[in-house]
């Protein structure tokens, strides 16, 4: 029972979660129309959908809380406080995953009775779509725990960005510079895996032993359990903080 | 130090409890003391109220106690099990100042949820919600969204969280605040119920008046300090005999009054200490007796409201 209202609470908190999953809905529809024959439809689906899906569904999970004072009456309840973060994290998961299945659908109906869009490689993006949704989606939830809802955005696309961009800058000015390294390194295996879910959704790993189809199926449960980790990670993190986290009841 | 030295069994106890509010990345010259060196208890079926001006640290003890704040020094244990421990949450329930909900849910849904998350079954969750429903008349808008409710209809609403785990140790912020009338006589009824249940009950208000009809026993907060009650006060119990005199006042009080009940003496006034009523015919007989020649007694007695502002401006 507590499971179950704490993952459908991630659902039914605010109005706005209807109104995100409709507007993102439109925008794969638009991106869908200008490009429908590019690669690069799939990945701004994977950037919209993966990236800026989750951090507007989980701003303000925790921190709208706080600012409103709920949390103290939540943490007064018998159980541990690490329940609240796993079993919120999974509704979100779970949001995601219903959003990508419900955006294939939706792709494969215009696809049929159209011919607009391209739906090769669709389940191996929608799936990469999702193991990202699920790491940026602990990132943010962990953030929500310390930071007010307004911040939680902004901050995580303003470090995204930053880390992007200075990786970028490196690489091409220093490419053998050790400092290049270190945070290229960072940027690859600490931070959610953008390149690496691309790459295992083009399959550009078919060069590797055990090939189903296009893809080689270590590389993918390599991928699978890399991003696994990582959420892991962060969830930890969210955890870790709530849990020492002391709670006023002011409301802001 | 406020304690409670009878027999009963201790629900609460609090321990030299210091609470500092640090700044991050602050020096410790701003530091915020916000309670310092408390010790206490509250035992079983006791309420208790919790008063003082703003800023004394009334929230801060009452954070301590639900253990949604760790104390810098001391201790706070909650049913015999130190307060933010799962053990000490199953026995509490907790009413904050500013009760907040999903606007989306109705208050039976946002029940059924806290009953979920108290673990209780889907039996259980409705019969609690169908027994506090009755309890606190939220009939009429049980069903209605919580983003539609008056101050008043929230606190009933969080009155019921709160109680949805028939609850050993009840903390209760300014329960009244947007009660009507009658819905204040209701909660008094129904704190008093269950405080012979045997809950125990710390009320934080600032309705002096509301908590002096439900117990005789404070803790007055005054800059994170408690401040003796229990010789000072005893609301409802300390008295002051106003005798008026033709004369020799002083010379009458020196004689037969001890100085420890002897408040203030004129030559045609003396003021004196009472305890309990049947004390006043014994001292106007024997001062009778000395030779005073009484024109006038007047017994009067302090209320909470008048405690409260004869503390804090002796304080200030």
């Amino acid at each position: 029972m507590r499971a179950y209202e704490l993952m459908k609470e991630t659902f039914f908190r605010k109005m706005y979660i209807y109104i995100a999953h409709l507007i993102w809905f439109a925008v794969y529809g638009l991106f869908l129309t200008l490009e429908p024959e590019e690669d690069s439809f799939y990945w701004i689906f994977f950037v919209w959908g993966g990236f800026f899906l989750p951090l507007t569904l989980s701003a303000g999970i925790f921190g709208d809380d706080m600012s409103s004072g709920r949390i103290c009456v939540l943490a007064t309840r018998p159980f541990w406080l690490g329940e609240l973060y796993i079993y919120r994290l999974l509704g979100l998961s779970i949001q995601g995953a219903l959003h990508f299945v419900l955006a294939g659908g939706l792709l494969l109906i215009i696809h049929r009775f159209t011919g607009v869009g391209n739906i090769d490689d669709l389940g191996a993006w929608l799936f990469s779509c999702w193991l990202l949704f699920n790491t940026w989606a602990a990132v943010s939830t962990s953030l929500s725990v310390v930071v007010k809802r307004a911040y939680n955005f902004v901050f995580l696309l303003a470090a995204f960005l930053f880390l992007g961009l200075l990786n970028s800058m490196l690489s091409w000015n220093n490419p053998d510079d050790t400092m290049t390294k270190v945070i290229n390194a960072f940027v690859k295996y600490v931070c959610p895996p953008f390149d690496m879910l691309t790459k295992m959704a083009k399959g550009e790993y078919a060069k590797y032993s055990l090939i189903v189809g296009k893809y080689s199926a270590i590389k993918a449960v390599a991928c699978v359990t890399h991003t696994f980790v990582l959420t892991v990670f962060y969830g930890i993190l969210g955890v870790l903080v709530l849990s020492r986290r002391q709670f006023t009841c002011s409301q802001e | 130090m406020i304690r409670n030295d009878n027999k009963q069994t201790t629900v609460v106890e609090c321990e030299q409890l210091t609470k500092v509010y640090r700044k991050l990345c602050a020096s410790r010259s701003k530091d915020v003391c916000a309670l310092q060196r408390i010790s206490l208890s509250v035992a079983e079926g006791q309420i208790v109220g919790l008063i003082g001006p703003n800023g004394a640290g009334k929230s801060t003890l009452l954070n301590l106690m639900a253990g949604l704040i760790f104390p810098t020094e001391g201790r706070v244990s909650v049913c015999g099990h130190p307060a933010r421990s799962i053990k000490a949450r199953s026995g509490l329930g907790y009413m904050p100042e500013h009760p907040a909900f999903l606007g989306r849910y109705s208050a039976w849904a946002t029940l059924r949820y806290h009953g979920a998350l108290l673990g209780l079954s889907r039996q259980g969750i409705s019969v609690q919600i169908d027994k506090l429903t009755e309890q606190l008349q939220m009939d009429e808008y049980i069903d209605r969204p919580c983003s539609d409710f008056s101050q008043g209809m929230k606190q009933r609403l969080a009155l019921a969280i709160a109680l949805m785990n028939d609850p050993r140790f009840l903390l209760l912020d300014e329960p009244s605040n947007g009660l009507d009338p009658i819905g204040i006589i209701q909660l008094r009824d129904l704190l008093k119920k269950l405080r012979d249940k045997g809950t125990s009950i710390v009320i934080s208000s600032h309705r002096l008046g509301e908590l002096e009809k439900l117990t005789n026993d404070y803790i007055f907060l005054y800059r994170g300090q408690v401040v003796s009650f229990g010789d000072k006060i005893a609301a409802g119990h300390l008295g002051r005999l106003r005798v008026e005199l033709v004369s020799n006042g002083n010379q009458i009080a020196k004689k037969l009054l001890p100085p420890a009940i002897l408040l203030s003496a004129s030559e045609t006034e003396l003021v004196i200490a009472v305890g309990e009523d049947d004390e006043v015919p014994d001292i106007v007989s024997s001062l009778a007796k000395g030779g005073a020649r009484i024109t006038s007694v007047l017994l009067q007695r302090e209320d909470i409201e008048d405690v409260f502002l004869r503390l804090y401006k002796e304080r200030n």
